[in-house]
């Protein structure tokens, strides 16, 4: 059984189609990223998964349970982490842990090994006891993800879960979320593409409430990149050089001192004879690796901002 | 027991927010220092006027007739005979001020001559002879249209009457203080959404009804304590309950039920906390001041009184003034109650509503 599917999943807000239409797949013990721009629909298709939203359009299941007809056996299932970081500032972060956990039933005991064994992970331990609106934004957030994951849900939805965190508590996030692979089924938004490569075991590019792609990081950038890249370092890059290479090549620049050049049909030796025939001398030469990020710019024409 | 996890975290978020809980107990004890300070021993109500016509004539019943006609007075019946009468009255309380009307006040206005009016008036009461002199020296001149030379002398007498306004102005102050509530209750949901624990409230197996009352059972001990506190401030500055106590707490607390019905509504309703904060002012202070809170209503607008007498605030208000000061029992303001519980549950049963749409949009 999937842990999630969706079947034509459609929310209009009025004139506003914000998801249109979508169909998803998510194998249980999956990490299922959704990448997209803002406003592209990721956090209402969450909402509509977790109960929070009623689709215009189209099913949800998740673990076989519809989320119009049977909310509750959905949310004795999953467990979320919003966009917002959605703590209680007044309690302290046992007390959070344990509201959440009490709320789903744990017993007091469970509850706290369950809260001891988070605030480790989370780096939290130390000031377990302050209350959290004295918290720094990374630790709120943290605190947050460990929310979501008190009660073992079988599915998570972290919605934008390193966003503010310094990049060493990012990559603690990562490797925790990491950690989980293949233990849970994960639904994960990120507007950093870098995490959605090296976590997830597939990607979906959402634009205008749309899936425009869908499939393994490494797939979608083979798929969709056809263009390859190089940085070359050379000396003597005349005038003449550079009409010679624009008229062979899609796109040349200067970067930074060095020429980086783009074409489809790409090819590293035939470049550098070019280059040593025309009297430039050639330092270095490095293959640039597609990201997620070309991908998406590419499919969405959108870029990203943290 | 989800409610009780939910309802566990509001009360602490309650009691360890020092400034709300201080604003929401505060301001009503300081609204009953500054009004009983500026208005004590000033009652507000139409000036209950007392009149003696020892001159029995024509035209001092006509005299009679107008001011029994001018709204700012409840000229008390019936008419006195002698002044005896009136004196027994003022001491006994029944009186703050009586108008006496001398023998030969008819001959004197006909003949155009020099007459003179008496004031008489409790000296417990400073500023009420300065209130009435006016009005009775306009009244007097105007009566028959012709000029009268009219003196109108003030006589001070040494009664010790109770000071009333203490009375009038603690269950009005009380109402007003649960009235409070409505922002409290709408605030911590409004808080909540906007912050999104709510949402995240709402993704756990929590039911619709686990909300209500978590979101609504914190605030039974606020306003037990917020009762408490009015009450025991008003005893404490003199207010005399001849009533049952039992009784005028009932209300109220009924009252604070109803108030946190509408702070459900605002709390469901209110797209954000400055809405959730501001918005409920706008309607709080002046349905309290309609509703009596401070002053009587008796001289609004009419169209103002049906609009208060509609809500269920000033019910709430009368009654428990009728329980304190009147000592009635249960079944006189079994209409007044009947009044407000009836607002309070619509209030509810609106406000489970609207909350149990929004958990699904």
């Amino acid at each position: 059984m999937d842990a999630i599917r969706t079947f034509k999943l459609t929310k209009r807000f009025n004139s506003l189609i914000a998801v249109n239409s979508i169909d998803l797949k998510i194998e249980q013990g999956e990490l299922f990223s959704l990448l997209g721009p803002n406003g592209a629909g990721k956090t209402t298709t969450i909402n509509m998964l977790c109960c929070l939203l009623k689709p215009t359009e189209g099913t949800a299941q998740i673990m076989g349970y519809d989320t119009i007809k049977e909310p509750l056996k959905v949310k004795e299932l999953i467990g979320v982490s919003p966009q917002e970081t959605a703590i209680s500032e007044h309690l302290n972060s046992w007390e959070n842990l344990a509201l959440i956990g009490k709320i789903h039933g744990m017993s007091s005991d469970a509850v706290k090994s369950r809260s001891g064994e988070l605030l480790e992970v989370m780096g939290l331990t130390e000031r377990g006891k302050d209350r959290v609106g004295k918290f720094s934004g990374g630790m709120k957030r943290r605190l947050s993800t460990a929310m979501a994951m008190v009660h073992a849900p079988s599915i998570l939805f972290l919605d934008e879960p390193t966003l503010g965190l310094d990049p060493q508590a990012r990559r603690a996030t990562w490797e925790h979320i990491a950690q989980l692979k293949g233990k849970k089924t994960i639904l994960l938004t990120t507007h950093y593409m870098e995490e959605a490569d090296f976590l997830s075991d597939k990607v979906a590019i959402i634009d205008e409430g749309r899936i425009v792609a869908e499939g393994a990081p490494g797939q979608l950038k083979a798929n969709f990149l056809k263009t390859r890249t190089m940085l070359i370092s050379a000396e003597n890059i005349t005038d003449e050089l550079m009409y010679g290479l624009k008229g062979r090549y899609s796109q040349v620049k200067e970067v930074e001192g060095k020429l980086r050049i783009s074409d489809k049909k790409l090819d590293f030796r035939e470049l550098t004879d070019y280059l040593y025939l025309k009297g430039a001398t050639v330092h270095s030469a490095a293959l640039e690796e597609p990201t997620l990020e070309d991908v998406l710019i590419q499919l969405t024409g959108k870029e990203f901002r943290d | 027991m989800r409610f009780w996890e939910i309802g566990k975290r509001n009360l602490k978020e309650l009691y360890r927010d020092p400034v709300s809980l201080g604003f929401l107990l505060g301001m009503p004890l300081a609204f009953i220092l500054i009004f009983s300070f500026a208005f004590g021993g000033q009652d507000t109500r139409p000036i209950s006027l007392g009149i003696v016509d020892e001159d029995q004539s024509q035209i001092s019943a006509v005299f009679v007739d107008c001011l029994e006609s001018i709204p700012a007075f409840e000229v008390s019946s019936p008419i006195y005979k002698s002044q005896t009468e009136a004196e027994e009255e003022l001491n006994a309380g029944g009186l703050s001020i009586y108008l006496l009307i001398p023998h030969g006040f008819g001959e004197a206005i006909e003949h155009h001559q020099a007459s003179k009016l008496t004031l008489a008036y409790n000296q417990a009461a400073p500023m009420l002879p300065q209130r009435v002199m006016p009005i009775v020296r306009e009244a007097a001149l105007g009566f028959l249209n012709i000029p009268v030379p009219l003196n109108v002398e003030l006589s001070e007498k040494q009664v010790e009457i109770k000071d009333e306004y203490i009375n009038y102005l603690i269950p009005g102050m009380a109402v007003f203080g649960l009235m409070i509530l409505i922002t409290s209750v709408g605030g911590i949901m409004v808080r909540d959404r906007a912050r999104g624990f709510l949402s995240r409230l709402m993704t756990t197996p929590a039911r619709p009804s686990d909300f209500i009352f978590g979101y609504t059972l914190p605030f039974i001990p606020v306003i037990i304590i917020s009762i408490a506190i009015y009450l025991g401030v008003g005893i404490l500055m003199g207010l005399s309950i001849i009533g049952n106590f039992g009784l005028a707490f009932l209300i109220l607390f009924i009252m604070g039920i109803c108030c946190m019905g509408i702070g459900m509504i605002l709390g469901t309703l209110a797209k954000s906390e400055e809405q959730a904060s501001g918005a409920p002012w706008m309607f709080i202070v002046p349905l309290a001041m309609i509703s009596g809170a401070w002053w009587p209503v008796e001289q609004m607008p009419s169209v103002i009184k049906s609009i208060a007498e509609a809500l269920p605030f000033i019910h709430a208000m009368d009654a428990c003034r009728d329980v304190i000061t009147k000592g009635v029992g249960f079944t006189s303001i079994l209409p007044e109650l009947y009044w407000f519980i009836g607002w309070t549950a619509a209030l509810f049963a609106i406000g489970i509503v609207l909350f149990r749409r929004s958990m699904a949009r």
